[in-house]
This record gives structure tokens, C-alpha cells and sequence, in this order.
């Protein structure tokens, strides 16, 4: 029994005695008392966890009467911080000064903040005089000027040729004629639409999962997927080469981040274990763990090593997070993504996350996955709950497109053979022999190529102005669009080094390929091979940095 | 008083209206006049004194019992408001105008052709038979592409209004209507009973079927994805409203909208379709202006688009996915905005969260109106800014903040802020309220911070010209730094907008996120985006485009020269293949969007005031929240609404928000109303909130007027101030 119980006990017992000296009539109402006290001392006894708290005041008190006192007040002090903290701003706190109004009205006139735009550099200036405007359809065959020659199209992602598909601009007009444009409000409020509902079916039946939920753009799917699931205190292990997206999704999330090398799994195993070490040694809940990786990488077009990944993450009890925006609709043999190219049965992955417009030519992004897993965001993703649905024709062309995929397999089969025909012309140019220029970390069967420069000069900028002149001359010469790939620079959480950016389609003609590599090994080796262009490039690089 | 100079009829309401088969609506009180300096509160008083020795007492409690256990067509409620205003007039001397009410003049103009029908003939089975086709087939006769159903033709001129600030009414109410002591109570129990209640389930719930917890448990080794903390509102509290959200629909979010119809059996866990469809009058999407329409002028030039474009934005507009349509729509909402320079994204939510990291960072201090929607908040904390916010709209604790934090400087180091952004609101969604433009005009001036005006509900829907709170209130465009705005709801598209001077635009296409990495807009948005922008602005006849183009780029705008900044479109701006339809072309269907619009949303607004009901925001706001306290009433409110007891019949569909969209207890219904209204939608709506209002006791508030007397004074509740 607990101490409490044993003084007041004795507290009654010497109240008996003492009771003959106390006039009658008292009797009744001092029992009625004690029996009062006994009930109350009863029900805090019946309290889980009441011995511990009287044994520790009785202690803390034989010890040292002051320190219970002392705690007293902490404990006072404690509430009160935590009630002031309630009130907000971060002003009031320790170092907040008084200050007269006068004083005040004096430090408002000195104010002076920076502008809320900087002036452009001349860098910012090139990066926006070299963005090309497509004038009429975009596809494989464009022209940047009203007027101007016609070029063919390796910036812009068009796996199958879905941009010019005729099939796919028909629904779209039906689907015009039925839904209109917009939604008009966000899926909770009138804004899910069968066609998303059949879009959603159709994605996760064509991918392999139980189900999908659609986004309004891809970009916002992927940064707010992520902290949808990962909260504070959860534990994220992320390659270092995800794409600015998931770099934006992970900061959200204000999870635990630790990063393994890019494409390295050696690395992602010592990641894991030291998490798992970390985590017996301090104990503590179990929290939820993420592995977060690309399929296709937007930032270099590396493959992920999707059995090895899954391997891991089942071993040390992860739930994977893959973003296949760049992979769905490029690889697999229907272009179902890399888990299709793997072979790996696409619900053992907990979220795919996909992009329409990459894929499919169409607009928005999806996240495949359980049941559970879409149904959480569509409640708990503030994209998804705080923004308007995607227009019902993006929605019904997607469908249109997947059904297109299934029934031709060999829109991936060309796709492929146009990857491994660019590829074979840039060859030449790779690898560790004398004359190479350039290096292409890019997965054989991936679209999307990146293309970096061997020995790039000292700086950024420089090597994005060589960079430049490799595009201009596939322009010039070979009648080739083609882009460097663009960068946040100084927002970017770890810089990528500049490279160009290539997007190979199906729907190209052969020759078409083989022209387009010829055309852009001829200005590599002319740009890069050259040294007295180079020389030009520096000066004239020199020239704006010291502007 | 200007106010009667915005008027489309020249003259007052007395005059019958020019149109041909529309009711004449004839004032109650033929004594109030436009011009007399209180109309309404002298009729007010009238009103009530007359009214409410009938008012009928009906708990909610016994009405609702009343309502369940009675045959299907009779209306109880209805009929009582009806004898009322019969009543009621019937004391007056002129007994004419209880027929003037719209429900009775539209069904007896179907039934006989006439307007003069005694509308005590009419039974509730006489009405319901008139309302059957309600939805579908038009009232007037008007030569219109559009389908009734997606846009009601409604022409009596008197039905219009022009949104425009009136210095005299306040921006904001001087106090918020409070409810009754006794709502408070009964709401903040419900809230603890649901808790309880909650707990409980879950309590026994865990150990008595753990199967149904298990996503809620870890499980050999993997932690709970979503804990049963963190979703015990969504488990406890929101499913029981489930019913009322994401409700499956089809075809067009225009005036009416067709819902599939879903039953539960699992406690709304999930739904099965029913296989059948409702179509409901539609008073809960974002299309303020009327553009979501599958038919018509805009979907013909989508059409045009598609044939030529195809749908797809593809890559980021970085790489080379600019095409020459987004540069012409670029430069056309610029030219509509008044401001030198805009860009578009590809989701309205992005533009907020891709530019904020662009344009404050470390060292800089976001300002923000607590209210402020997600994607704000989304941006705000990329952006790694410093975060202060105040309490909505008000612009004293806002100056109070400012005083602070400019003389405290930033934490800890006191040096001084790089750069201060206030971030407000046009018109807050969940609220009705507008921001106070001109005060805060006048604190960025003496405080120096940079305003940044997220216009997605006000713009197309507020301001003489559609142009937002900046055309609302008469303030030059260009003081606001950065305006920022949706296309997805006046314009039936998708998509965002920032619009500001041409050195901070270039500078967010350098640095904001969208460019670089997100995709960008598909080319049918765009096209209805250009056509919708350019049938409010009007497009001017190409020989004025030269004189344009020259004073295109170098005028700043002041309110003196205002009529002229927001002038037409010039030709060159729109795409040379598309084609428009002259009512589009000239402006003039625009215009008219612009003030039934207006019209709508003061009327309903005026109107559930009327009624008694506590209804948020400013009258000239097109979202109209009405308050409804109790949780317990809003799936009843939604059901009500959808299954209708009134004689009519006709469904509405409604959205209800709760907590965390609003304070925990001000849970609320939000009407957003649309040009594509008629007028008589607007009396639909209010005849059917008065009778479920009423059934559930939801006129906290005193009511001053009868609900046919509402409808037949609908112009003077507009035009007067209040
Ligand atoms: C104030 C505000 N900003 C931004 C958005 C997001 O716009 P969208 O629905 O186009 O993504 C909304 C939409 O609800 C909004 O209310």
C-alpha cells in the first residue's frame, strides 16, 4: 500500500482516541470526514501509475524538502512557458527589446530592404534569351520562328509519339464536347469526375497495383506524395541524385534524411545498417522508414537497381517510394516503368509515382500503390485536397494512351531500337579512349540521355556556355533542337554538373535518329575539339563576368 | 448616389422590366426608392413588425420527426411560408404582390401562359409537375449555344449589378454575427461526445477486432503508415460527414451538375454506386463567371486547338516546351491584369508553391494572413523565410506586426530584414471576406514591404471589369507587387498566373521551380484560357492595334486613367487562328457574366440575411459561407438540400466545411454562386435553405423578412446598403 494509505491510516487512528475529548456531536461529521478522505485516497490509489508518483514525493521529500518546493516551481515555470509560447511570434522572446514608439517610427523611416528582384545578370539574361518558343504544335517536328526551318525535336519528352497522336486529340474533343475544360474545384467539392475515377482504375490496372490517385501536375505530386507519409522524426534514405521534385518533397517532410551515393547500393546497405545500428542503440519507437529513389533519373538518366533496392528494403523493413516520372511510358515492354523492365511485381513497391505528362503526352501525374496508401492522400496530400482536378480531357487522353500502350507493344520495341541507334553514333565519343569528349551515364535503354563533357572547363558557367554552342550548332547545321538541361543553381541542394539533355521518341524515323546523332557527335567534336572556339568561349565568358 | 448609375436599367424598379417573358417584379413597398438615403432599414422594420407575429416555431427536432413520418409530397414547411406571405399580404393593401413571386409566376407561366394565376390554386403536385424540367429547360427564350443546364439563359436587365467598391459600406462587418450562447454550448459538446465516443471505439475497437486496426498498428516491423493519432479526425469525425464529400460526378461543372448517387453500408468506409444519376442545381463549384461549358464560343475555339496543338505541354517550358501560345497568353493576362509582365503554370497550387522559394529565402520574413490557403503555407516554408501571421484581415494587428518585427529586426542577430512580403488574399475562400487593399496600399507605403495578392477567387469575379480587387476597389494594379491568381475557377481552365513588373517576372522564370522542372500548360487550357480572358476584356477592332502596341509598354496606370488601362484586347494579342463569336469578341457577353455575377451573389448574400441566417463575408463576394455551428446538422443540411422537401423538388447540391478547413466550431455550408445562375436558381436556393434552415434551426440570427418577400424585393435588397 502506498504511503499516502499509511499516514492517513495513522492519522485516523490517533483522531479515535482523541476523541473522547471532542464534544459528541463532532463524532458523526469526523467519520463522515476520514470516510471521505479514505474514498478520495481510494480513487487516486485506483490511478495506473499513483504508487509510483506518491513514493517518488514521500522520497523526494525525506531527502530534501526544498527540492520538492524548487520542482514546484519549475513545474509552474513549465506550464507557463508553454501557455506563453501559445501566443506566438518569435519577437517576444529572450532577446526581445523595448523600444519607444518613437523609436520605433524612427527604425520603420530607416528601413530600406532589398529589392524584391534582383537586377538580372548577364548569366540570368543568356539563360532566358536561349529558351526556344515553339511556334505552332509541338511533336517531333518543330520550328522556334514563324517562319523558320523546321527541326527536329530531341528536347521534349515524346516516348511514343503521343503529341501528335490522332487518336488522342479525337478523345480529346469528344471529351471536350461531354466535360468541357476545367473542373472547376478541387476533388473533394465536385471535382472527381468518372473519367478520373476510370483514369485512376485504368493506371493502377495497367501498372499492377491495387490503386492510383491522380494530380493536377506532376512536379506538385511529387513534393507533397512524400511528406504526405513522412513526418517529422521518420527516417528517409534518398539517393543523392533524386531530382529537385523529392529534394522539395524530403524538406517538407522534416524527416530524418540521410543520402547514399548515387546509384551506389553498396552504399545504400551501409546506409540502412547504420540506421538500423543507430536505431538499437538508442531504442525508442519504431518509426516509419523510407527509401526514396528514381527509376529513370531526370538528373542523368541512371536506371536504379530496382531487385537489389527491393531486396533491401524487405531485409531491413523500408517501404520504398519510386518516382517513375521520366520511366513510365519509356521502359518495360509496355511501358509500364521499370518495374515492367525488372520484371518486378509493381505492388511491391509502396508508392509509384508517375507523371502523365512525361508519359503519356497528356498533363498531371499519379501515385500507384494500396488501397490505403491513395486513400490517405487523398485527405492528407495538400496538393491534392487544396487544388483543382486535373481537366477531364488530360484525364480521358491518358486512359486513351495507356490503352494505346497495351495494345501495341511495339511502339516500345522502336523506341528502343531509336535509343540504341542514337546511342551507337555518340559511341565513338565515349569511353576511355584518346579522343573521347564525353561521358553518358544514362542507362542503354533509357530515353532520356544526358550527355556531360569529359574535361569540362573550371567553371559552372563556362561549361554551360560550351554547352550552349553544342546546341546552337546541332541547330545551325544539323537542323537539331536539342537543350542543355536547366538547373536551379543556387537552389539546387546538391548542383548537378551541366550537361545536355536528350529526349529520344519512337515515333522518329530511323534515319531521322542517325542523322540527329551524326549531326550532334559532328558539333561535339566541333565545339569541344576545338580549341581555338573555346578560346572564344572563354573570352567571351570573361567578358560578362566582368560586367 | 452612384449606386443607382450601376444599375443596367436606366431607371428604378418601379418601371416594369423591359423583358418579354420574365415576371415583372414589383417591390413590396412601392414607397422605397433607390435614392433615399435608408431604404432598407425602414422597410426592414416594417417587415419584421408584420412578420413576425407569423413566424412559425418549429424546433428542429419535432420538424424533422415531422418531415420523416409524413407522405412524400406534401410540404409542411413550405406551405406555412407560403400561407404566410399570403397572410401577410393579404393585411397589405396591394394583395398582387404575393403573386409576383417567382415560383409561383414561373410555374403558372408554363401552366397557362399567363402571370395571373392565384397562386393558392397551385398545389405542391402542380409545382413539382413545373419544376420537373427545371434544370434542363429554359424559362425565357434566348438565341444561345449554350445548353441551359451548364449556362441558364436569363435576360431581364433589371437582374444585374455592377461590382464595385462603395467606400460607404465597410469591408468588413464592425463585428462578427454571434451566434446564440446556447448553439455554442451544444456545439462544443458535440465535439466532445465525438471525441469520446471516438476514443472508445477506438479503445475496444484495438482489442476486440484488430483486424480493422491493423493499417493503424506496425506490423512485423514496419511502422503504422499512418498513426491512429494523426488520423483519428479523419477517422472519427470526418466519416461521418463522408457522404458529403468527393461525391462522384459527371459532365459539366456548370449551373446544374449530374452526381452519380452512392449508397453506404459500412458506416462510410465505402461507397457503392447506386447505377442511377442525379442532376442538382450546382452551387458549389468555383465557376464564377459561367466558362465551364462544353458548347458555346470558348469550347469551339478549344476544339480549334486541339486539331491544330493536340493536348499535350509535355517537357518544362525550359526545354522546349514554350510554344508561341504560351507567350500570347502570357502577354494577354498581363494586358488584363494591367500589369507589365505575367507567366503561367500549370496548376493553380504550384504557382504559389514554385514562386514564394523565388522570391524570399533566408533572411527575409513572410507576412501572412492566417487564413492564407495551403499552397501559401506550402510555399512559404520551401522558401525558408521567416513566417509571421496575423489575424485575418486585420490590418491593425497587422501594422502592430509590422512595427514589431521592422524595429525588432530578425531574431536573435536584430539585424535588419532583407526584405518583408506581405501575403494576403484577394478574397479568402473559405470566408466570403475581402481584403482591405486600400489600407494595406497605405501601410506598404510607409512600412515598405512588397504585397503579394493571391487572386484566385477574386479575380474574373470582383471589380466593374472582372479584373480582381484591384479593379473592386479602384486601385492602380501596379502598386501590388505581385498578383497571382487560378485560372481554374472564373475561367473554366487550369492553371495558375503571376503577373508583376517585367524585372521580377524575368526574374521568376530564372528561379522559379515550375519553369525548370514542372510541365508546362497543355495548349486546349490555354485556348480557353485566351478565349475567356478575352471575352470579358472585349477585343478592339484591329486598326486600333498600332496605337495600342506603343502605349502597351510604357504606361503606368493610375486611377485617374483606370477606364482606359483596362480596355480591350488588341487583335494581335489573340492567335490568329482563332476564332470567336462576335458576342464574345465585342465584350458584350462578358460584361453580362460580370453583373449577373454580381447580381447573384449581393442578392443571395442580402437574402440568407434576410432569412435570419449568420452568413459571413461581404455581400458582394460570390462565396457566401453560411454558418452552420452544429456538426451534427451538416450531413442533414447536404442531404436536405440534395433530397429536397419542398414542393419543387429540385436538388442542390452544397459544400459543406468543417474543421480543419475552418475554426472548430463555425463549421459552415459555402454556396459559390456563378453567372450562369438565373435569378430564379437564386430563389430555388433561397426557398430551399429557408425550409431546411428552418427544419434544422439554423437562423441564428433574427430573421427580418419571409422568404417570398425576399424574392419579391430582390432588386431593392441589392441595391441597398447594408
Ligand atoms: C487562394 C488559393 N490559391 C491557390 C489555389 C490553388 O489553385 P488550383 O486549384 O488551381 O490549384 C486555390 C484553390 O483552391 C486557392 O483558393
Amino acid at each position: 500500500m502506498s504511503g499516502i494509505h499509511t499516514s492517513i491510516s495513522t492519522l485516523a487512528a490517533t483522531a479515535q482516541p482523541a476523541s473522547t475529548e471532542i464534544p459528541a456531536p463532532l463524532i458523526p461529521l469526523l467519520s463522515s470526514l476520514t470516510s471521505l478522505i479514505y474514498t478520495i485516497e481510494h480513487l487516486f490509489n485506483k490511478v495506473p501509475g499513483s504508487p509510483i508518483i506518491v513514493r517518488y514525493i514521500k522520497s523526494s521529500y525525506q531527502d530534501d524538502p526544498w527540492r520538492s518546493v524548487l520542482e514546484l516551481f519549475l513545474l509552474a515555470f513549465a506550464i507557463r512557458t508553454v501557455l506563453k509560447g501559445r501566443t506566438r511570434g518569435e519577437g517576444e522572446g529572450k532577446s526581445f527589446i523595448k523600444l519607444t514608439e518613437k523609436e520605433i517610427d524612427e527604425l520603420v523611416d530607416d528601413f530600406n530592404p532589398l529589392p524584391l528582384a534582383d537586377d538580372p545578370t548577364p548569366a540570368d539574361s543568356f539563360t532566358l534569351d536561349t529558351v526556344p518558343t515553339i511556334y505552332g504544335p509541338n511533336g517531333i517536328k518543330v520550328k522556334t520562328s514563324a517562319n523558320g526551318k523546321t527541326l527536329l525535336n530531341l528536347a521534349t519528352p515524346n516516348w511514343c509519339g503521343f503529341i501528335e497522336n490522332d487518336k488522342m486529340k479525337q478523345v480529346a474533343i469528344e471529351t471536350l464536347g461531354q466535360y468541357g475544360v476545367g473542373t472547376c474545384g478541387p476533388s473533394g467539392f465536385y471535382g472527381t469526375i468518372d473519367v478520373h475515377q476510370k483514369a485512376e482504375a485504368d493506371i493502377a490496372s495497367f501498372i499492377g497495383t491495387e490503386a492510383s490517385i491522380i494530380y493536377s501536375q506532376a512536379f506538385a505530386l511529387v513534393s507533397s506524395a512524400i511528406p504526405a507519409f513522412a513526418k517529422r522524426g521518420d527516417i528517409i534514405v534518398a539517393d543523392r541524385g533524386v531530382n529537385f521534385g523529392i529534394h522539395k518533397g524530403l524538406q517538407i517532410s522534416r524527416s530524418n534524411i540521410k543520402w547514399y551515393a548515387h546509384g551506389d547500393m553498396k552504399d545504400l546497405e551501409r546506409v540502412l545498417q547504420s540506421v538500423e545500428r543507430d536505431r538499437k542503440r538508442k531504442g525508442g519507437k519504431l518509426t516509419k522508414k523510407f527509401i526514396v529513389a528514381e527509376g529513370i533519373f531526370e538528373n542523368d538518366g541512371m536506371l536504379l537497381d530496382l531487385p537489389k533496392v527491393i531486396e533491401l528494403k524487405k531485409k531491413y523493413k523500408y517501404r520504398l517510394i519510386l518516382d517513375e516520372c521520366q520511366s513510365f511510358g519509356m521502359m518495360g515492354a509496355h511501358g509500364r516503368g521499370i518495374t515492367e523492365h525488372f520484371g518486378v511485381p509493381a505492388n511491391e513497391v509502396d508508392m509509384i509515382l508517375g507523371s502523365l505528362a512525361n508519359g503519356l503526352a497528356t498533363g498531371g501525374g499519379f501515385c500507384a500503390g494500396s488501397q490505403v496508401v491513395c486513400q490517405h492522400q487523398r485527405i492528407n496530400s495538400s496538393a491534392s485536397v487544396f487544388s483543382a482536378s486535373l481537366p477531364a480531357m488530360l484525364a480521358t487522353c491518358g486512359s486513351a494512351a495507356i490503352d494505346i500502350l497495351k495494345a501495341q507493344p511495339n511502339l516500345m520495341t522502336s523506341l528502343q531500337s531509336n535509343i540504341a541507334l542514337f546511342r551507337q553514333q555518340l559511341s565513338k565519343l565515349e569511353g576511355d579512349s584518346k579522343d573521347a569528349l564525353i561521358s553518358i551515364p544514362s542507362d542503354p535503354n533509357s530515353g532520356l540521355i544526358h550527355i556531360f563533357l569529359l574535361n569540362p572547363p573550371d567553371s559552372l558557367e563556362e561549361e554551360e556556355l560550351i554547352l550552349q554552342e553544342i546546341v546552337d550548332e546541332c541547330q545551325q547545321t544539323s537542323n537539331l533542337l536539342i537543350t542543355r538541361a536547366r538547373r536551379l543553381r543556387s537552389q539546387e541542394v546538391f548542383e548537378p554538373e551541366p550537361s545536355l539533355k536528350i529526349c529520344i521518341s519512337g515515333y522518329m524515323a530511323r534515319k531521322d535518329v542517325e542523322a540527329a546523332g551524326r549531326g550532334l557527335k559532328a558539333a561535339i567534336v566541333k565545339v569541344c575539339g576545338n580549341i581555338v572556339n573555346k578560346v572564344d568561349a572563354d573570352c567571351w565568358f570573361a567578358s560578362w563576368v566582368d560586367y | 448616389m452612384p449606386r443607382s448609375t450601376r444599375r443596367s436599367g436606366s431607371s428604378g424598379t418601379s418601371t416594369p422590366p423591359s423583358s418579354l417573358s420574365s415576371p415583372p417584379s414589383k417591390p413590396l413597398f412601392p414607397t422605397i426608392s433607390l435614392r433615399s438615403s435608408s431604404p432598407s432599414s425602414s422597410s426592414n422594420k416594417e417587415l419584421s413588425s408584420s412578420y413576425q407575429g407569423s413566424t412559425p416555431t418549429l424546433t428542429a427536432r419535432s420538424s424533422l420527426l415531422n418531415v420523416l413520418t409524413r407522405p412524400h409530397h406534401s410540404a409542411p414547411t413550405t406551405s406555412i411560408s407560403m400561407e404566410n406571405s399570403t397572410n401577410n399580404s393579404s393585411s397589405d393593401e396591394d394583395t398582387n404582390y404575393s403573386d409576383q413571386s417567382t415560383i409561383s409566376s414561373y410555374a403558372s407561366s408554363i401552366i397557362s401562359g399567363t402571370h395571373m394565376i392565384d397562386k393558392t390554386n397551385l398545389t405542391s403536385e402542380d409545382i413539382a409537375k413545373v419544376y420537373e424540367n427545371y434544370l434542363e429547360k429554359p424559362f425565357v427564350n434566348t438565341k444561345s449555344t449554350i445548353k441551359h443546364s451548364e449556362f441558364g439563359h436569363c435576360n431581364n436587365p433589371n437582374w444585374r449589378w455592377t461590382s464595385q467598391w462603395n467606400p460607404d459600406e465597410p469591408i468588413h462587418p464592425a463585428e462578427e454575427p454571434r451566434p446564440p450562447y446556447f448553439t455554442l454550448l451544444t456545439t462544443y459538446i458535440s465535439y466532445i461526445l465525438l471525441i469520446v465516443i471516438g476514443h472508445m471505439r477506438d479503445f475496444f475497437g484495438k482489442r476486440f477486432r484488430p483486424a480493422e486496426y491493423a493499417h493503424l498498428m506496425p506490423q512485423n516491423g514496419y511502422a503504422a503508415l499512418n498513426s491512429d493519432f494523426d488520423s483519428f479526425y479523419t477517422r472519427r469525425l470526418k466519416q461521418r460527414l463522408e457522404d458529403c464529400f468527393a461525391r462522384p460526378v459527371t459532365g459539366v461543372a456548370g449551373r446544374t451538375i449530374v452526381c452519380y448517387d452512392r449508397a453506404s453500408t459500412d458506416e462510410n468506409k465505402t461507397f457503392n454506386l447506386t447505377g442511377t444519376t442525379t442532376r442538382a442545381l450546382n452551387v458549389s463549384s468555383y465557376n464564377y463567371l459561367g466558362f465551364a461549358s462544353s458548347t458555346g464560343g470558348c469550347a469551339d475555339a478549344v476544339e480549334a486547338c486541339i486539331k491544330k496543338y493536340g493536348v499535350s505541354g509535355a517537357g518544362p517550358r525550359h526545354d522546349a516546351s514554350t510554344l508561341d501560345l504560351h507567350v500570347q497568353t502570357e502577354n494577354l493576362v498581363a494586358r488584363f491584369l494591367g500589369q507589365e509582365s505575367a507567366m503561367v503554370v500549370s496548376m493553380g497550387y504550384a504557382t504559389n508553391s514554385t514562386t514564394i522559394p523565388a522570391l524570399v529565402g533566408k533572411g527575409c520574413l513572410v507576412i501572412s494572413d492566417e487564413f492564407n490557403h495551403a499552397s501559401i503555407r506550402f510555399g512559404v516554408r520551401l522558401s525558408g523565410a521567416s513566417l509571421r501571421s496575423f489575424k485575418h484581415n486585420d490590418v491593425d494587428d497587422l501594422e502592430r506586426i509590422l512595427r514589431d518585427v521592422i524595429s525588432q529586426g530578425q531574431p536573435r542577430t536584430h539585424r535588419p530584414w532583407k526584405k518583408i512580403l506581405l501575403i494576403v488574399e484577394g478574397l479568402y475562400s473559405m470566408e466570403g471576406s475581402l481584403v482591405n487593399l486600400p489600407v494595406l496600399i497605405e501601410l506598404k507605403k510607409r512600412y515598405k514591404f512588397y504585397l503579394y495578392v493571391d487572386e484566385a477567387h477574386s479575380v474574373g469575379a470582383m471589380g466593374p471589369n472582372g479584373r480582381g480587387v484591384c479593379d473592386y476597389f479602384g486601385v492602380d494594379p501596379r502598386e501590388v507587387d505581385i498578383l497571382m491568381g487560378t485560372f481554374t475557377k472564373s475561367f473554366g481552365a487550369a492553371g495558375g498566373y503571376i503577373a508583376g513588373s517585367k524585372q521580377i517576372m524575368d526574374r521568376l522564370r530564372l528561379r522559379s521551380h515550375a519553369t525548370a522542372y514542372a510541365e508546362s500548360v497543355s495548349p486546349p487550357v490555354l485556348t480557353q484560357i485566351i478565349a475567356s480572358m478575352g471575352s470579358i476584356m472585349g477585343v478592339a477592332p484591329p486598326l486600333a492595334a498600332p496605337a495600342d502596341i506603343i502605349d502597351d509598354r510604357s504606361d503606368t496606370m493610375s486611377i485617374a486613367s483606370r477606364p482606359t488601362a483596362y480596355g480591350p484586347a488588341p487583335t494581335y494579342i489573340l492567335p490568329p487562328w482563332m476564332k470567336l463569336p462576335l458576342n464574345l469578341l465585342n465584350g458584350t457577353e462578358g460584361r453580362e457574366r460580370l453583373r449577373r455575377l454580381a447580381f447573384n451573389s449581393r442578392y443571395l448574400s442580402s437574402g440568407l440575411r434576410k432569412l435570419g441566417f449568420i452568413v459571413y463575408g461581404h455581400r458582394d463576394s460570390p462565396i457566401i459561407p453560411l454558418l452552420i455551428y452544429n456538426p451534427g446538422k451538416m450531413p442533414w443540411f447536404s442531404q436536405l438540400m440534395l433530397d429536397r422537401l419542398g414542393p419543387d423538388r429540385t436538388p442542390v447540391v452544397v459544400v459543406v466545411v468543417a474543421y480543419p478547413a475552418t475554426p472548430l466550431i463555425t463549421s459552415r455550408v459555402r454556396f459559390c454562386l456563378s453567372a450562369s445562375h438565373t435569378k430564379n436558381d437564386i430563389d430555388l436556393i433561397l426557398r430551399a435553405c429557408d425550409e431546411v434552415g428552418g427544419l434544422l434551426g439554423m437562423k441564428y440570427g433574427k430573421q427580418t423578412m419571409s422568404v417570398e418577400e425576399v424574392i419579391s424585393n430582390a432588386e431593392e435588397l441589392v441595391a441597398a446598403s447594408f
